[in-house]
């Protein structure tokens, strides 16, 4: 679930759960995400971000697009004074989860945690909008 | 403090370069591009411009008697083993300053200097021995003087052309870099404005009004159909095709051109270079057959006819069903004439220095086909059909390097020519969404964020 980008001393880990069950969404829901930060005590916390964005995978370049953002610089609202986390957004019409052959579309969900020391921690939590079905093999279908 | 690492891991097992590395490299260099632009730039502006302009505000005006004039010689090993020499028109004057009689070797305008020692004796002879003119001297160091005065456009120019640009690319990117150091990926995307102004390579495509990524199909809807709602623009790579072979044979055709009138002149002249005349053959060969191809399209594409389709609504919507009308003008004869709806994926990406783009069909559904279809010169054929969407469909997609397109191709076997294919690209919604009658308004970014 977290993808550590390095692997320091102590590594945080975060424990995310989505409101709906099984991550599946509808385009114009509310995503509503709870979040626990772990394993952060003895390091200082800069900065925490949340975001709600997707992106592509497949053979082409990445793109991306960032649907919700906020950036937390509030020491009392970040570990280690506060370990938990919530947020809300209504998710938009499109563009649709999607698995193609060359082109995917993945939504995820971001919690980005920036130490004083200079690195930072993400942790990437993916689920689906819309229900569009893998794209099957390319014949003719009569 | 610690150093970043040179590699950082992507997604999967790929191991990609270090984004702190990569920034290193894109700052160190912009940041040279800025220095030299700097450098160059200040270079041309104390050596030429400041120069150039001193002599028109600064100089004192008086009367001088030319003495003297000959020719200043400078010979440069240029490029090393060759030698070059310029030639320079230069006038010895008596003047007076503050009532002090001076005399003085004043040097032509820098246009003055030639590799031509004719020219330059030509320039000089506009001065004549005895004689008097206008000269300008420098009140810092009245042994300096001029006999003209203006502004050497071209000087001027390059002096912010060339360190202008390095400037203007180097202090962008470097602006963009600092913007960008230290923050996330997901903050550098949600935060548009000056980044996207610094970076328009980088720009978003065009979306529809509330359908963030799905393309705007403006372009799609302007044109009434002449029985149902809108005629459909065509997109067919043999229009494309065509335009290429064109292009080709006219720039090859050009250059086969120069050499022809340069061998023609040669023999003119009543001498044969037979270099050039053995270059020529092949180069003539290649252009006669590139007009050969170009006028086989342009037949091609022509005696086909014209293709049309109309369709009873756009945007289109998963679930739905539309009219489709297909016409085909023109007089030849078709084997087969078949519309299919498809689904195309599209991928950019980079391999080495190169940017590649991949399509592939992922769907294909047959609309309509036809068999022995015969158009008469004084009407076109027409079929209708039904088309439709099917209610799990991925919508229209679209962002900087990726593509998800629907389109109605039309494919037709005719009875003397190669098969063709012509290409109406439509875009389908969201399932759900509501389509507007039009798009109202473009939008160019992406949603806003907090």
């Amino acid at each position: 679930m977290s993808e550590p980008q390095d692997r320091p001393a102590t590594t945080p880990r975060i424990e995310l759960h989505f409101d709906q069950p099984h991550r599946q969404h509808q385009p114009r829901d509310v995503l509503a995400v709870r979040y626990r930060i772990e394993g952060c005590d003895g390091e200082a916390v800069r900065a925490l971000e949340h975001s709600v964005l997707w992106y592509t995978e497949g053979k082409g370049e990445e793109d991306l697009g960032v649907h919700f953002f906020q950036r937390i610089t509030d020491r009392t609202a970040m570990p280690p004074a506060v370990t938990t986390g919530a947020f809300t957004t209504p998710l938009p019409q499109s563009p649709l989860s999607y698995e193609g052959f060359i082109v995917k579309v993945r939504w995820c969900v971001r919690v980005r945690i920036f130490f004083a020391s200079g690195r930072d921690f993400v942790s990437e939590h993916v689920f689906a909008l819309g229900r569009i079905p893998p794209a099957r093999n390319p014949t003719t279908e009569n | 403090m610690r150093l970043p690492r040179l590699y950082a891991k992507k997604r999967g097992h790929r191991r990609t370069g270090s984004r702190e590395w990569g920034s290193v490299g894109d700052g160190l260099f912009h940041g040279t591009l800025l220095l030299a632009g700097l450098f160059f730039g200040g270079l041309l502006v104390s050596g030429v411009a400041a120069p150039e302009w001193r002599i028109n505000n600064d100089f004192v005006g008086t009367r001088c008697t030319i003495l003297a004039k000959g020719l200043a010689r400078t010979t440069l090993e240029d490029p090393p083993g060759a030698v070059s020499t310029h030639w320079r028109p230069c006038v010895r004057v008596r003047y007076s300053v503050d009532g002090v009689r001076r005399e003085s070797w004043s040097s032509g305008s820098s246009s003055d200097n030639s590799t031509d020692r004719a020219m330059a004796l030509e320039s000089l002879s506009r001065w004549q021995l005895g004689s008097e003119c206008p000269c300008w001297y420098d009140p810092a160091a009245p042994g300096m003087v001029v006999l003209e005065r203006g502004y050497s456009w071209w000087l001027w120019l390059l002096a912010l052309l060339l360190p202008g640009a390095l400037v203007l690319i180097g202090g962008t990117g470097l602006v963009r870099g600092l913007r960008a150091w230290g923050k996330s990926e997901e903050h550098r995307a949600a935060s548009p404005g000056l980044s996207e102004l610094l970076d328009p390579l980088a720009q978003p495509a065009l979306e529809a009004p509330d359908h963030p990524a799905v393309p705007l199909w403006d372009d799609l809807v302007n044109s009434p159909g002449t029985i149902l709602r809108y005629r459909l623009p065509i997109e067919s790579p043999e229009s494309w095709t065509l335009v290429g072979f064109g292009l080709f044979a006219l720039l090859w055709n050009a250059v086969v051109v120069v050499l022809a009138i340069g061998a023609g002149l040669d023999l003119l002249g009543g001498t044969i270079d037979w270099w050039l005349f053995a270059l020529l053959v092949p180069f003539l060969g290649v252009g006669i057959a590139g007009i050969a191809l170009f006028i086989r399209r342009l037949v091609f594409a022509t005696a086909i006819g014209p293709t049309q389709l109309e369709i009873s609504d756009h945007p289109l919507l998963p679930g739905r069903h539309y009219d489709v009308l297909l016409t085909q003008g023109g007089s030849g004869s078709f084997r087969t004439l078949e519309i299919a709806l498809e689904l195309e994926e599209q991928a950019t990406f980079r391999q080495g220095t190169d940017t590649r783009t991949e399509q592939r069909v992922v769907w294909r559904q047959r609309v309509a086909g036809c068999d022995g279809v015969c158009p008469s010169p004084n009407s076109r054929f027409e079929t209708q059909a039904r088309v439709a969407i099917p209610a799990d469909a991925m919508h229209s997609f679209t962002s900087a390097h990726n593509a998800v397109r629907w389109r109605l191709v039309v494919r037709g076997t005719p009875e003397r020519w190669p098969k063709f294919s012509r290409m109406f690209p439509v875009v389908v919604l969201p399932v759900g969404a509501e389509a507007a009658s039009a798009p109202s308004r473009l939008v160019a970014g992406r949603e806003e964020s907090r």
